[in-house]
């Protein structure tokens, strides 16, 4: 095995026991390869089983779980070493990097005494030595300050130091292979660029293979050697990352290129369906179900691998494919509407707000010594009738602070006037009465919604609250217009996908029949296909509906999507405010300039290269 | 760590005054009088009159209150009015009782519920996990004096392996040591078999807990061994619930303490506090009273400084 390849997963299949029943099979028969000094991205959507594949090649599987294959790291087959040869190669010749580093490092531990933790265990040199090395990670992975920050907790780092820290734990013994499992996920766009050109870098500096495992296409592109897509559980496409985003093969490839947003897009391609059941996997091509080029023997046959393009596809209709729908860039024609001078309907005049620290002693609160943060300074903007305010910002720049106090939920100095009534001069009663005017959808649907009460009690509790008798119809055609079938108002919301909760709390937000709705991070829990979905749909109530709302995400990309006008904001201060268009072609600030480098990171800037999958509606459906 | 063992030790001291005013109030609300306790039911109004002279209890509420507060804060705690012994002696004596049981029983649960506590929370979901499930429960279930008094039954009374009682007949001294230790075996289990099975679920769930979190991954993908990651990582977060609970639990020793001093015929503080409720015997019951609460507050300020070594994210708020 001296073709340069690090790791080459050999039909691997990992089924889980359930209880006593039967094994749910849920990887299957995949095969991958990862090269030396090469990153391969191994991409899915939530349950695709990516997770579960870095699991099984460091053999940390659940114990109800069976792997067959083989897993060939170099010479060896991992799968069919003993515990303790496998407990040396972990650490060693493997690093690991996880999603969420806050949680993936232990909170009571100092990261110094971690990272030499890892690199004593291995090495067995003394402790000095192990602390040199520490302070050598630190110095290679752009931790300032090492000496110092080693005898840090975890807590004390920021959210980007915390990754490169437990970048710097998993090379501590320089290893051959390199899984990172989703790590840049929860950073914002500029912290997601840093990370992925270290990891670019070292890379390239130590020859080491890196396994790069993401939902996240978009990020992709510009880093990864190799792409691997992975759907249910099997492989549906994969080759080199060049060919791949030239011309994605599969449908289910082209349907998530298709899903991710950028500027300038008409219409973002939607996945209709969810994903099958591990439990019932359909017996043919696994895609089947949501396929648009779905034809019957796709339902029974095991779908047939193509190997003759520039890319391998499991898809037994690839020759058809190419041919009745070749890849296209998307036009941006004149497709932004040009500045809405219709009337105001929210205005913020210098709106401020103050973070109160708590009091650090009997004194200084008794003194009222100063005590508190200024996290918002001097904002203004205004938002007009139909239209749709993007706020972008890194996390920590006061953007969900920015929609709390426009929701009356924060004290606040300044103004924020809704039709043209400002909130402090009324009395209270008629704040209480104002309040319902501007509604709000959060972040995490279901945190949000109370999970003892029926989805159409939910809809309806804002309309009882206005007196209204006769809401049964009324709720039903709330469900219609956010795209919900009637049969979910019985349902509880553990019982629907977070796709349809969030739907369902945008509903419950129109019911209120507000002049101004605030959507925090509406989408960023969501998967690429669903995210897709939902933004269409908040574009339609925008253009077709006159809706106002005020957009709040640190994805500029799903921003500049629907949104009219973007406000960049950054420490607490508006960077920036101009019409999407206009920001987008010529940044006035640099850091914006830096933000929108860092956010497109798929496709040309501006015209995002697509390939339109013929289930976006206008399209016909080929036989 | 210092100004905030201060600044709960200041807010304790007011926290306290509360609670013994209010204690103070009550007992003297409650009709009866320790005239009766003393001098019977039959006693003419003459000599109950004659009595709260001496004893001082025909003063206005709000004079007796403050006298009583007065000689508090000069460290006298007054004379029991039904043993006619000095307060301060009474309950130093009973205490230094409550405490042998309850340290030594402490003690015991706690180190017994690690033990399980890290088996249950290994094999959680398994059968050892489930049959220790069961055991818990069985045992939490259980009251006080019903263990106690199966135990004299078969331990002392059927086996006369350990002595029924009688404790206060023993002195602490060289050769009465371990005549004073066998006395002890028959309540600390009693109390220990509660405490262990509270305790080792709560730190079994934790442990679990910890398990199932992200950092144990990590730890075991840098190559240590499950033991390691047991004792190096996973240990020290568990405990904080556990050493919370341990703060927690000291008003309850006291209050459960009624139930087993008076089944074992221990002369201890909760035996005290009942026979002193019962004749209204205010300056013993205060004073019980006021060193629960100081045990309260300070198993809480414990509590809260070894989580602070145990958690570094806890020292700087």
């Amino acid at each position: 095995m001296n073709d340069g390849s690090v790791l080459r997963l050999n039909n691997v299949s990992v089924a889980l026991r359930r209880g006593r029943g039967d094994m749910v099979p849920l990887l299957d028969q995949i095969c991958l390869t990862v090269n030396q000094g090469e990153m391969t991205a191994l991409v899915g959507e939530s349950g695709s089983g990516k997770t579960l594949t870095s699991s099984a090649i460091i053999r940390l599987l659940p114990r109800n779980a069976r792997v067959s294959g083989q897993i060939w790291l170099g010479n060896t087959d991992l799968l069919r070493l003993p515990h303790g040869e496998m407990r040396k190669i972990r650490g060693r010749d493997i690093g690991m990097v996880f999603q969420n580093p806050l949680a993936a490092l232990n909170p009571s531990v100092r990261v110094g005494a971690q990272i030499r933790e890892a690199y004593r265990l291995h090495t067995g040199e003394s402790d000095h030595a192990a602390w040199v090395r520490a302070c050598e990670l630190f110095d290679e992975v752009g931790i300032a300050n090492a000496k110092k920050r080693l005898g840090d907790y975890p807590h004390q780092f920021s959210g980007g130091m915390r990754q490169r820290a437990m970048i710097a734990m998993a090379l501590a013994c320089s290893p051959k292979l390199l899984i990172a499992d989703e790590p840049t996920s929860g950073l914002d766009a500029i912290l997601t660029r840093q990370i992925l050109s270290l990891l670019t870098r070292l890379r390239h500096e130590f020859r080491m293979g890196v396994l790069f495992i993401t939902h996240d296409l978009s990020i992709v592109q510009k880093y990864a050697d190799q792409v691997h897509v992975l759907y249910a559980g099997r492989s549906v496409e994969w080759g080199s990352s060049e060919a791949f985003f030239n011309a994605p093969r599969h449908p289910y490839s082209r349907a998530l290129l298709g899903a991710l947003p950028g500027p300038g897009q008409i219409r973002l391609t939607a996945i209709s369906g969810a994903l099958p059941d591990p439990e019932a996997m359909p017996l043919g091509c696994r895609f089947a179900p949501r396929c648009a080029y779905h034809k019957a023997e796709c339902d029974w046959c095991y779908p047939k691998i193509d190997n003759k393009g520039t890319t391998s596809v499991a898809c037994g209709r690839v020759e058809d494919i190419v041919s009745v729908h070749p890849p296209k860039g998307m036009p941006s024609p004149q497709y932004f509407r040009s500045a809405n001078d219709g009337a105001v309907i929210l205005k913020i005049e210098g709106l401020g707000v103050d973070y109160r620290l708590p009091a650090r002693g009997i004194l200084t609160a008794l003194t009222g010594g100063k005590n508190s943060i200024r996290v918002l300074d001097d904002i203004d903007l205004t938002l007009r009738y139909g239209e749709c305010l993007g706020i972008v910002g890194e996390s920590g720049s006061g953007k969900s602070t920015l929609g709390r106090a426009i929701l009356q939920m924060v004290p606040y100095d300044g103004s924020v006037i809704v039709d043209g009534i400002a909130f402090g001069r009324m009395t209270r009663s008629r704040r209480k009465m104002m309040r319902r005017r501007i509604q709000v959808v959060f972040q995490d649907p279901r945190e949000s919604l109370n999970p003892r009460m029926r989805i159409g009690d939910i809809v309806a509790e804002p309309l009882r609250l206005a007196g209204e008798r006769e809401y049964r119809e009324q709720v039903r055609r709330l469900l219609d217009r956010v795209g919900l079938h009637a049969r979910i108002l019985d349902k509880f919301p553990h019982a629907i996908s977070g796709g349809q909760a969030q739907r369902v709390a945008i509903a419950r937000a129109l019911a209120a029949k507000p002049a101004v709705i605030v959507l925090d991070e509406p989408t960023s829990s969501l998967d690429v296909s669903t995210q897709a979905a939902l933004l269409n749909l908040l574009k339609d109530l925008g253009h077709q509906d006159g809706l106002s709302y005020i957009l709040i995400s640190h994805d500029v990309a799903a921003i500049s999507y629907i949104a009219d006008t973007i406000a960049v904001l950054r420490s607490g201060r508006l960077i920036e405010v101009g019409a999407t268009a206009a920001l987008l072609a010529v940044p006035g600030a640099e850091y914006t300039r830096q933000l929108l480098a860092a956010s497109f990171l798929y496709g040309k800037k501006g015209t995002v290269q697509l390939a339109v999958a013929p289930n976006s509606g206008s399209m016909g459906i080929p036989s | 760590m210092i100004r905030m063992i201060l600044t709960r030790l200041i807010s304790s001291f007011f926290t306290l005054t509360i609670l013994i005013t209010i204690v103070f109030f009550m007992a003297h609300a409650t009709p009866g009088g320790p005239a009766f306790s003393i001098l019977g039911q039959k006693a003419t109004p003459q000599a109950v009159e004659q009595l709260n002279q001496k004893l001082g209890l025909t003063a206005s509420l709000w004079r007796q209150y403050v006298m009583w507060f007065w000689h508090l804060l000069h460290g006298q705690l007054g004379y029991s009015y039904l043993l006619n012994r000095p307060v301060r002696q009474l309950v130093g004596d009973c205490m230094v009782n409550t405490l042998a049981l309850y340290a030594s029983a402490m003690l015991f649960s706690v180190t017994l519920a690690i033990a399980i506590g890290l088996i249950q929370g290994i094999t959680w979901g398994r059968w050892p996990a489930n049959l220790i499930r069961l055991l818990e429960l069985c045992f939490y279930a259980m009251p006080t004096f019903f263990v106690g008094t199966l135990m004299i039954l078969y331990l002392s009374v059927k086996w006369r392996i350990f002595p029924t009682g009688g404790i206060s007949s023993v002195r602490i001294s060289d050769p009465g040591l371990l005549d004073y230790m066998r006395h002890l075996v028959l309540p600390v289990v009693t109390v220990a078999l509660l405490g262990t099975a509270s305790l080792s679920y709560y730190f079994g769930a934790s442990v679990h807990e910890e398990l199932g979190k992200d950092y144990v991954r990590t730890a075991l993908a840098k190559g240590l061994t499950f033991r390691a990651v047991l004792f190096r990582h996973v240990l020290r977060n568990a405990l904080r619930p556990l050493v919370t609970m341990v703060g927690l639990a000291f008003p309850y020793i006291f209050a459960g303490s009624v139930m087993v001093e008076t089944v074992f015929n221990y002369p201890g503080l909760g035996y005290l506090l009942w026979r002193s409720a019962l004749s209204q015997d205010y300056p013993v019951i205060s004073a019980i009273v006021l060193l629960i609460g100081c045990l309260t507050v300070l198993g809480n300020l414990f509590a809260d400084i070894v989580n602070g070594l145990l958690d570094p994210r806890e020292r700087y708020e």
